[in-house]
C-alpha cells in the first residue's frame, strides 16, 4: 500500500504526522512531508487511522501503482 | 521591458516543414496552405497510431509522451472528444501562438485527422491568444469539412495551461488542475473520453500524415525524427520561433557559448539552467537524459549586460504568483522561495533555509507547478554560483536588471 494526498484539499491540519510518525513529518507551515510513501503490513493500521482521522479525507492509503505498470504511464502525463 | 513581438516573422534552420510557407510571417489561407502541404491524408486510429511510433512522435506540450501509445489508448467513438491544448499560459513561449496565428489550417488538419481516427466529430480547440483564436475561427469559416470545429477562448495562468485546467474550464468549472489524478483519455471534455495534444503536436500529425513516415524521418535525428519549434529569447541571433531539425547541436543556436559562456535555460520557467551547452542536441529524449527537460521548447540566453540573479528573482516572483493558491505547499512555499531569492539579490543570505525550501517543493501539488518551479531555482542556484557569491560579498554583480526574461508584467 502506498500514502497519497490530496494537496488541493489538505489544510495543514497535522493529525496525520502526529498518528503516523514513521512515514509523516510536517514542512514549517504544518504541510505533510512524506519521504517515503510506502507502507507495509506493520504500518497498515497507523496509516489506515491517520488517513481516517484526516479531518479533510486528504489522505488516502491507495494500493501500490507497481500492480498496474500501463495504466501508471499516462498518469505520470498527467503530472506534465 | 524584453517584448516578444510575436508577429515577427518566424525563421526555419533548415528545412522549413511546419513553417512551410509562413516564414514570411503572413498566415497561409486555404489555398497557400494545401500548395505547400497538399491534399489531407486519412488514416484509420491504428495505422495513425502506427505512424506516430513509426517515427517516435512525441508530444510537444512539455510532457514529452509519446503520441502512438495515447492514440492507441484513447477508445474509438462518436463520444470521444478531441481537445487542441493551444493554451500556451508560458509568458516566454510564441511557438503555438505563431503556428495558429500563420498555419491555423496544419492544426485542423491535425485535429481533423485525429477525430476521423478516432470516429468522431467532436473537436475542440482551446486558447489564450486573442490573435489565434482569431485567426483559427477564420481558418474554420475558410473550409467546409472544420463546421464542427469549436473554437474556446480562455482566461489564465500558467497553470491554466496544462490540459487538465483547460479540460475542467470547458466543462464550466475553474481553470485550476483537480486534485486528483484525471486522465483525460478516461475522463475529459464533458466526462467522455478525451485525446488531448499541443498545438505543434497536432500540426505533427497533419505533417506526418501528408508525408508518411519515410519521408518525415528524412530530416532529423533517428532518435526522434523530423523537426520541432523552439522560442527563443534574449542574447541569440534570432529570437523568437524557429524551427530546427531535430538532433541539431544546441550550440549552433547559441553561437560563442563556449568561448564566451553565459547563462542559458533549458525548459522554459519550468526548466534548467546551465553554461555548458557543448555535447546537447536538440531532441526531447537527449536533452531529457542530459537533465535538461526541453518542456514546451523555451530557450533563452542571458547577455552580460544584465543581473542574472535579478532575472531569477523576478520569475521566481512571477512564478510564485502563478500558483493556484490550492495546495499548501505550493501557495506557501512558492512565494517564501522567492523572497528568499530576492534576498540573495540584495545580498542577504538566506543560508541553508533556501535550498531546504526548494528541495522540499516537488511532488507536493495537484501539478507540476511546484515540481518546475523548484528546479528552476534549483538550477539557477548552482549555474550563477558566481553571480550569488558576489551578491553575498559585495551586495550586486555590478550589473542592472534589465528584465530579458519576460514576465507578461506581473511579476
Amino acid at each position: 500500500m502506498r500514502l497519497e494526498v490530496d494537496w488541493t484539499r489538505c489544510n495543514g491540519h497535522g493529525l496525520c504526522a502526529r498518528l503516523l510518525p514513521e512515514r509523516i513529518a510536517l514542512d514549517e507551515w504544518g504541510f505533510p512531508l512524506i519521504a517515503d510513501p510506502s507502507v507495509d503490513a506493520a504500518l497498515v493500521r497507523p496509516a489506515r487511522q491517520a488517513a481516517a482521522a484526516c479531518p479533510e479525507l486528504a489522505l488516502r492509503l491507495v494500493p501500490d501503482p507497481a500492480s498496474r505498470d500501463d495504466v501508471s504511464r499516462p498518469q505520470q502525463e498527467a503530472r506534465r | 521591458m524584453t517584448v516578444l513581438d510575436a508577429r515577427a516573422a518566424p525563421v526555419a534552420y533548415g528545412t522549413a516543414r511546419l513553417l512551410a510557407g509562413v516564414t514570411s510571417g503572413r498566415p497561409a489561407d486555404l489555398a497557400r496552405h494545401r500548395e505547400h502541404h497538399g491534399e489531407q491524408r486519412f488514416n484509420d486510429q491504428a495505422g495513425l497510431a502506427s505512424l506516430a511510433d513509426q517515427v517516435r512522435l512525441l508530444g510537444r506540450g512539455g510532457a514529452a509522451f509519446p503520441v502512438g501509445t495515447k492514440l492507441r489508448s484513447t477508445p474509438y467513438g462518436a463520444a470521444t472528444h478531441v481537445l487542441v491544448n493551444g493554451a500556451e499560459s508560458e509568458p516566454a513561449s510564441q511557438k503555438d501562438r505563431t503556428l495558429m496565428r500563420l498555419a491555423p489550417h496544419l492544426v485542423l488538419d491535425g485535429a481533423l485527422e485525429v477525430a476521423r481516427a478516432l470516429g468522431t466529430t467532436r473537436v475542440t480547440v482551446a486558447v489564450h491568444d486573442r490573435l489565434a483564436a482569431t485567426a483559427l475561427t477564420a481558418a474554420v469559416r475558410e473550409r467546409r469539412d472544420a463546421t464542427h470545429v469549436r473554437v474556446v477562448v480562455q482566461d489564465g495562468g500558467f497553470v491554466s495551461g496544462e490540459v487538465r485546467s483547460v479540460i475542467r474550464s470547458l466543462d464550466g468549472g475553474p481553470a485550476v488542475p483537480p486534485g486528483r489524478r484525471v486522465l483525460p483519455h478516461e475522463r475529459g471534455v464533458d466526462g467522455a473520453p478525451t485525446y488531448a495534444s499541443n498545438v505543434e503536436t497536432f500540426a505533427q500529425l497533419a505533417l506526418l500524415s501528408s508525408l508518411g513516415a519515410d519521408r518525415f524521418a528524412e530530416v532529423g535525428s533517428p532518435e526522434e525524427p523530423g523537426t520541432l519549434l523552439l522560442t527563443l529569447v534574449g542574447d541569440v541571433p534570432h529570437p523568437g520561433v524557429v524551427e530546427v531539425p531535430t538532433g541539431l547541436p544546441l550550440s549552433v543556436l547559441l553561437p560563442d557559448q563556449d568561448v564566451d559562456p553565459r547563462p542559458v535555460l533549458v525548459g522554459g520557467y519550468h526548466g534548467s539552467w546551465v553554461s555548458d551547452v557543448s555535447g546537447l542536441t536538440l531532441t526531447r529524449p537527449a536533452l531529457r537524459a542530459a537533465g535538461l527537460p526541453l518542456n514546451a521548447g523555451v530557450v533563452a540566453r542571458l547577455s552580460h549586460d544584465t543581473c542574472a540573479l535579478g532575472e531569477v528573482a523576478a520569475v521566481s516572483s512571477w512564478l510564485a504568483g502563478q500558483s493556484a493558491g490550492q495546495c499548501g505547499p505550493c501557495y506557501f512555499g512558492l512565494p517564501t522561495v522567492a523572497r528568499d531569492v530576492h534576498e540573495l539579490w540584495r545580498g542577504q543570505d538566506p543560508g541553508v533555509d533556501l535550498l531546504r525550501r526548494v528541495a522540499q517543493l516537488p511532488g507536493r501539488g495537484a501539478c507540476a507547478h511546484p515540481d518546475g518551479s523548484a528546479m528552476f531555482v534549483r538550477t539557477a542556484l548552482a549555474t550563477l554560483a558566481r553571480e550569488v557569491e558576489a551578491h553575498r560579498r559585495d551586495g550586486t554583480c555590478g550589473r542592472p536588471w534589465r528584465r530579458e526574461l519576460p514576465t507578461g508584467g506581473a511579476a
